[in-house]
C-alpha cells in the first residue's frame, strides 16, 4: 500500500476517462422511444426558429428551458426528452396542457393564480386555464409601465405572460418553421399561416414538406408507429437530397446537446479543485508523499476537463461558423477556458499546487455563470447585421476576453495567496515566493491583450461607424481594465506597492472586470431604478463586497501572516 | 541640456504616472455613470474633452436610496491628458538610454502618445454627421444629428434659393422670448422649445394639443416633449421641435409647430411674398452628390433581426471627374474625398437608408498606434519570460 500515492493518479485519470467514456457512449446511443416510434431521426428533423436552421430537438430543448428552467418534463416523475414534450403538444394538446412546464417563483403570482400548493415552483397550463383572463389583464397593466420602472411582480407577470404567449404560438405550430425549402427559390415557413387581412383567418402550408411533416404528425398520435418511422425516413432522406449540410449539422448538435461537454467539463473541474483542496490540506501531513500525488491527480482531472471544454468550444465554432464568442455566454466559456492553459503554464513554472487549484475553480465557476446565461434559450442565436463578420470577432472579441479571462486568472491567484498565506501556513516557503512573481506575470500578458483587445475594438468601431473611440459604458469599461493593469505595472515598477500591494490590486481587478463584463449591461435596466434590486445585480454586488474583504484580508501587516512565520 | 532634465524630472515621476492614471480611471468610471441620464455626447465634452468637471456626488449613490447634493471638483479629460502625455514624454527624456530590452518600452509608449494625439485630433478636428437618403434620390449635404437650425427659404430667385438659418442653440436660448435680426423677414416668438420630442399623429394628439398650432402641419400633428436620450439608451438622436409664433409688426402671421422629425417644409405668407420653414439637422453642403439607386435590408427568415443592410449608391462630383456606383454595407465604408461613409441606419419601411459620413483627420492614428503597442509589449514581456525560462531551464 505504500506506493498507493504514486498509482493514485493514474487511478483517478482511469476513472475520469471511464466517466466521459459512457458519457460519449450514451450521447451516441439509440435514444428513448414514445408511443413505440424511436424519437432520435425525429429530434433530428430540422426547423428553422431565430433565422437560424436547427435540429427539432434543439428548438424542443431551448424552449422547454425558456419556460421551465430545465430541458426535459416529467410525466409520473419521470424524465422525458424535450422532443417528446413537443410531439405531444402537437398530436395531443389535452394531455400536454396537463404537463407541468410553466416555471412560476412570484408568490403574488401564484396567488393571482389560485394555487394553493405554493412549495410548488412548476404548473401546467390547464391549472392556470381558469385565470387565464386575469394573467392578460395584469400583463397589459404591466405592460403599461416601462421593464426598467416594473416591480418585480409586474416583471414576473409579464414573463409569464410571454411564457403563455410562446407555448400558444408553438402549439399552434405557428413556430417554429417547420416547413423545410426543398427547391432553391424557397425559404423556411411556419405551417400555420395566419392571414394578415382578415383576422382569425390562418391557412395550412401544403407544401411538399409540410405534407411530410403532417404525415408524421398524424401516425405519431394515432400511435401507428410503423408508418410514422417510415414516414420520418421518408422525409429524412428528402431533406438529405436537398439540405445536406444542415443535415449534418443538426446530426452532430443533436449529439453535442446530449454530451452536454460544459456541464461535464465543469464537474470535472469541481473534482479538481476538490483533489487540489486536498493536498493542499494534505501538505503538512504527507508533503513528499500524497501532496504531489494529489495535486498531480487535479492536473490530470484539469487536462482532462480541458480536452472536453476545448471539444465544447469547437463543436459550436462547427455549428455556428463563428469564432468562439459571439454572446455572453459564450464569452463566459471562453473566459475559464482560456484561464486554464495560462494557470497550468503558471503551475509548470512555479511547481506550488494553488495554480491548478485557481484554474479548476475559473472553469468551474466560469461555465456556471455561463450556464445560468443560457436559461434565456438558444445560444447559438444569429448575429446582427453589424457583428457579422468572422474578422473581428476572431480578433478583437477573442483578444479582449483573453485580456478579461487573464485579469480574472492572476486576482484569483491572488485571493489564494493572500487567504492561504495570511489565514494558514499551507504556503509557508517556496510559495509565498513563487506566487507574487505569477501574479506578475499573468498581469503583464492581461495589460498586454486587454489593451490590444481595446485598441482593436477601437479600429472595428471606425471601420464599422468611423468612430475610435465613443466613450459608450462598453468601450468605458474595457479601458477601465486596461487603466487598472497598468495602475499596478506602474506601481509595481515605481516601488509603490509590493507583493501584497500587487495581490490586492489583483484581487481589485477582479471587481474591475466584473463591472465591465456584466456592470455596464447593467446600467441600461437602471441601476437607479427598480432594477437594482434583480438577482444578477444583486450577485454582482455581492462578489465585489467579498472582494473588498479579501483585500482588507491583504493589509495584515506580514509579521501575522502565518505561511511567513518561521516554523 | 541638463538643466533642462533637471526641470522636467518632477514630472517624470512614475508616482505622477499611477496618480493620473487612477484619477483617468476614476473619470471614467463616473463618465459611464453620467450616461444613465445624460446623452454620450454630452457627457464626452463636459467630461472626457473638458478641462475641468464638477462630478454630482448623486452619480455614486442610486437616488431611491439617498438623495445627495453637492459636487467634487475633478481634473477634465482634456487636463489628465495632457499631463499624461507630458509624464510620459518626460521619463522618456530623463530616463532615456537606447538598450535592447528597453526598446520594447520606447515602442510601447511612442504608441501611447500616439494614441493620446489621436484622442485629441478626434475631439479638436473630427466631424460626423448623417446623409439621409430615400430611395432614388440624392444629397449634397451632410446633417449633423447633434445639432440643428430654423432655416427660413426664400425660393423666389428661380436659380438659387436664398436661406437664412438661426441655429438651434439661439434658440434654445432665446426660448420664451423674440428673436428678430435684420435679415429674417419676420420676427420669432419662441413658445415652446423641446430638446427632444416625441410626435402624436392626428389620432394620438389631443384637440388641446392640435390647437397649438394655428398654420402649417402643427394642426395635423402635434409634439410633446421627450427625455433627451442617455448614452445607456445606446447612440440615439435627439429630435428637436419648437412651436412658434411669427410676427410682423404687431400682426401674427400664425403659430406653427417646427420639428426636425418632418421633413416637409411649411410655408408662410409675408406681405403677399412667400417663405419656407423648417426646423432641420443642420448642414453642410458639399461639392458632390450621393444618390441613392437601391437599398436593401435582409432579415434572418421570421424573424426582425437585421442579417445585412447594403445602399448602393451613385457617387457624382463634376468638378473631380468622378461619377460611378458605390456599394457600401456594414464594415464596408465607401472613402471619398477626405469622409467616410458609413452604412448607419435605414429610413422607416426600408424606404431610404441613413449615411453616417465622418471626417476625422486623426483616423490612422489608432492603426499605428495599436501596431506600436503590440510590437513594443510582445519585444518587452518577450525578453522578460525568455529571461525566466533561462532561469527555469538552467
Amino acid at each position: 500500500m505504500k506506493s498507493f500515492p504514486r498509482f493514485f493518479p493514474i487511478v483517478v485519470a482511469l476513472c475520469v476517462l471511464a466517466f466521459m467514456g459512457s458519457a460519449i457512449a450514451r450521447s451516441f446511443a439509440a435514444g428513448d422511444r414514445a408511443r413505440g416510434v424511436a424519437l432520435e431521426d425525429i429530434e433530428r428533423l430540422p426547423v428553422s426558429a431565430g433565422g437560424r436552421t436547427k435540429p427539432l430537438d434543439t428548438f424542443a430543448r431551448n424552449t422547454l428551458l425558456r419556460l421551465s428552467g430545465r430541458q426535459t418534463f416529467e410525466v409520473d416523475d419521470a424524465r422525458r426528452s424535450a422532443t417528446e414534450w413537443i410531439l405531444e403538444l402537437w398530436t395531443d394538446p389535452s394531455a400536454a396542457a396537463e404537463r407541468r412546464v410553466f416555471r412560476i417563483d412570484h408568490p403574488d403570482v401564484k396567488s393571482l393564480l389560485a394555487i394553493s400548493d405554493t412549495a410548488r415552483t412548476r404548473f401546467s397550463w390547464k391549472e392556470m386555464e381558469p385565470k387565464l383572463d386575469e394573467v392578460v389583464r395584469q400583463a397589459e397593466l404591466a405592460q403599461q409601465v416601462s421593464r426598467k420602472q416594473q416591480d418585480p411582480f409586474q416583471r414576473a407577470i409579464a414573463d409569464l405572460y410571454g411564457k403563455l404567449s410562446e407555448y400558444a404560438e408553438v402549439r399552434a405550430l405557428r413556430t417554429p418553421y417547420v416547413v423545410a425549402p426543398l427547391a432553391a427559390g424557397e425559404e423556411w415557413a411556419p405551417m400555420v399561416v395566419v392571414d394578415p387581412h382578415e383576422k382569425g383567418k390562418t391557412s395550412i402550408n401544403d407544401s411538399e414538406s409540410a405534407r411530410a411533416f403532417q404525415a408524421i404528425l398524424v401516425t405519431y398520435s394515432t400511435g401507428d408507429s410503423a408508418n410514422c418511422e417510415r414516414a420520418v425516413a421518408a422525409y429524412t432522406a428528402r431533406l438529405n437530397a436537398s439540405l445536406a449540410p444542415e443535415m449534418q449539422r443538426g446530426a452532430f448538435e443533436v449529439v453535442f446537446s446530449r454530451l452536454e461537454p460544459f456541464y461535464q467539463s465543469s464537474a470535472l473541474y469541481m473534482l479538481a479543485f476538490l483533489l487540489g483542496c486536498v493536498g493542499l490540506l494534505a501538505a503538512p501531513i504527507s508533503p513528499d508523499r500524497w501532496k504531489p500525488s494529489l495535486f498531480r491527480a487535479a492536473i490530470v482531472v484539469i487536462a482532462v476537463a480541458f480536452v472536453v471544454q476545448t471539444f465544447g468550444l469547437c463543436a459550436r465554432i462547427y455549428l455556428q461558423g463563428r469564432p468562439p464568442v459571439t454572446n455572453l455566454y459564450s464569452s463566459a466559456v471562453f473566459i475559464g477556458w482560456a484561464c486554464v492553459p495560462l494557470a497550468l503554464f503558471g503551475e509548470w513554472f512555479s511547481r506550488v499546487g494553488i495554480l491548478s487549484i485557481a484554474a479548476s475553480f475559473i472553469g468551474f465557476a466560469t461555465l456556471i455563470v455561463a450556464h445560468n446565461l443560457s436559461a434565456s434559450g438558444d445560444t447559438m442565436e444569429m448575429m446582427q447585421a453589424v457583428l457579422d463578420t468572422n474578422f473581428w470577432l476572431a480578433t478583437h472579441v477573442v483578444v479582449v476576453t483573453i485580456g478579461y479571462s487573464a485579469t480574472f486568472l492572476a486576482g484569483f491567484i491572488a485571493i489564494f495567496y493572500v487567504l492561504g498565506g495570511a489565514c494558514t501556513r499551507l504556503l509557508a516557503g517556496e510559495a509565498m515566493k513563487a506566487l507574487p512573481k505569477m501574479i506578475y506575470g499573468v498581469i503583464c500578458f492581461a495589460a498586454l491583450a486587454s489593451f490590444v483587445g481595446t485598441v482593436l475594438g477601437g479600429i472595428w468601431a471606425d471601420q464599422s461607424w468611423g468612430r475610435f473611440w465613443g466613450w459608450d459604458p462598453k468601450e468605458n469599461g474595457a479601458a477601465m481594465i486596461v487603466a487598472w493593469n497598468l495602475i499596478i505595472l506602474h506601481a509595481r515598477w515605481g516601488g509603490m506597492i509590493r507583493e501584497r500591494g500587487v495581490a490586492a490590486m489583483a484581487i481589485a481587478g477582479n471587481v474591475v472586470t466584473a463591472w465591465s463584463w456584466f456592470g455596464t449591461n447593467m446600467l441600461g435596466v437602471g441601476l437607479h431604478s427598480y432594477g437594482f434590486m434583480d438577482s444578477a445585480v444583486f450577485v454582482l454586488s455581492a462578489f465585489c463586497l467579498s472582494q473588498l474583504l479579501l483585500m482588507a484580508v491583504a493589509f495584515v501587516p506580514t509579521a501575522k501572516w502565518k505561511s511567513l512565520q518561521p516554523a | 541640456m541638463n538643466a533642462v532634465l533637471n526641470l522636467l524630472k518632477p514630472f517624470a515621476s512614475l508616482k505622477l504616472t499611477v496618480v493620473l492614471l487612477a484619477l483617468s480611471m476614476f473619470l471614467i468610471l463616473a463618465g459611464t455613470l453620467a450616461q444613465v441620464d445624460q446623452g454620450v455626447w454630452l457627457v464626452v465634452d463636459s467630461y472626457f474633452r473638458s478641462i475641468y468637471v464638477a462630478i454630482p456626488f448623486q452619480l455614486f449613490v442610486p437616488r431611491k436610496l439617498a438623495e445627495i447634493p453637492g459636487v467634487l471638483p475633478f481634473p477634465g479629460g482634456a487636463t489628465l491628458g495632457v499631463l499624461l502625455f507630458v509624464n510620459l514624454v518626460a521619463a522618456h527624456l530623463v530616463r532615456f538610454k537606447l538598450a535592447w530590452n528597453r526598446a520594447g518600452m520606447i515602442v510601447t509608449h511612442a504608441g501611447v502618445l500616439l494614441l493620446l494625439v489621436g484622442e485629441f485630433v478626434t475631439g479638436a478636428f473630427a466631424k460626423e454627421g448623417n446623409m439621409t437618403i430615400a430611395e432614388g434620390e440624392s444629397a449634397n449635404y451632410i446633417e449633423d444629428t447633434r445639432s440643428c437650425e430654423l432655416a427660413v427659404i426664400d425660393g423666389s430667385d428661380p436659380k438659387d434659393d436664398l436661406v437664412i438659418v438661426v441655429p438651434g442653440q439661439i434658440l434654445e436660448d432665446a426660448a420664451g422670448a423674440d428673436l428678430s435680426n435684420g435679415l429674417l423677414p419676420f420676427t420669432v416668438r419662441i413658445l415652446e422649445w423641446m430638446p427632444n420630442s416625441r410626435l402624436l399623429g392626428p389620432m394620438q394628439a389631443s384637440p388641446a394639443q392640435l390647437s397649438r398650432a394655428s398654420a402649417g402641419f402643427g394642426k395635423q400633428v402635434a409634439a410633446v416633449p421627450a427625455r433627451v436620450a442617455s448614452g445607456v439608451d445606446g447612440a440615439g438622436t435627439d429630435f428637436p421641435a419648437a412651436y412658434v409664433e411669427l410676427r410682423s409688426g404687431e400682426s401674427s402671421l400664425g403659430t406653427y409647430l417646427v420639428t426636425t422629425q418632418l421633413r416637409s417644409l411649411q410655408s408662410v405668407d409675408v406681405g403677399g411674398k412667400r417663405y419656407d420653414l423648417a426646423l432641420r439637422f443642420e448642414r453642410r453642403y458639399r461639392p458632390y452628390t450621393v444618390k441613392l439607386v437601391d437599398f436593401r435590408h435582409d432579415r434572418f427568415v421570421g424573424t426582425e433581426v437585421a442579417r445585412n443592410f447594403s445602399s448602393l449608391v451613385r457617387l457624382s462630383d463634376p468638378a473631380q471627374r468622378v461619377d460611378r456606383e458605390v456599394l457600401i454595407s456594414m464594415n464596408n465604408p465607401l472613402r471619398y474625398a477626405g469622409e467616410t461613409f458609413y452604412q448607419a441606419s435605414f429610413a422607416p419601411d426600408d424606404s431610404g437608408t441613413v449615411l453616417q459620413v465622418v471626417r476625422n483627420p486623426g483616423w490612422l492614428l489608432p492603426y499605428i498606434s495599436c501596431t506600436l503597442v503590440t510590437i513594443g509589449l510582445l519585444w518587452h514581456f518577450g525578453i522578460r519570460l525568455a529571461g525566466s525560462f533561462r532561469r527555469k531551464l538552467a
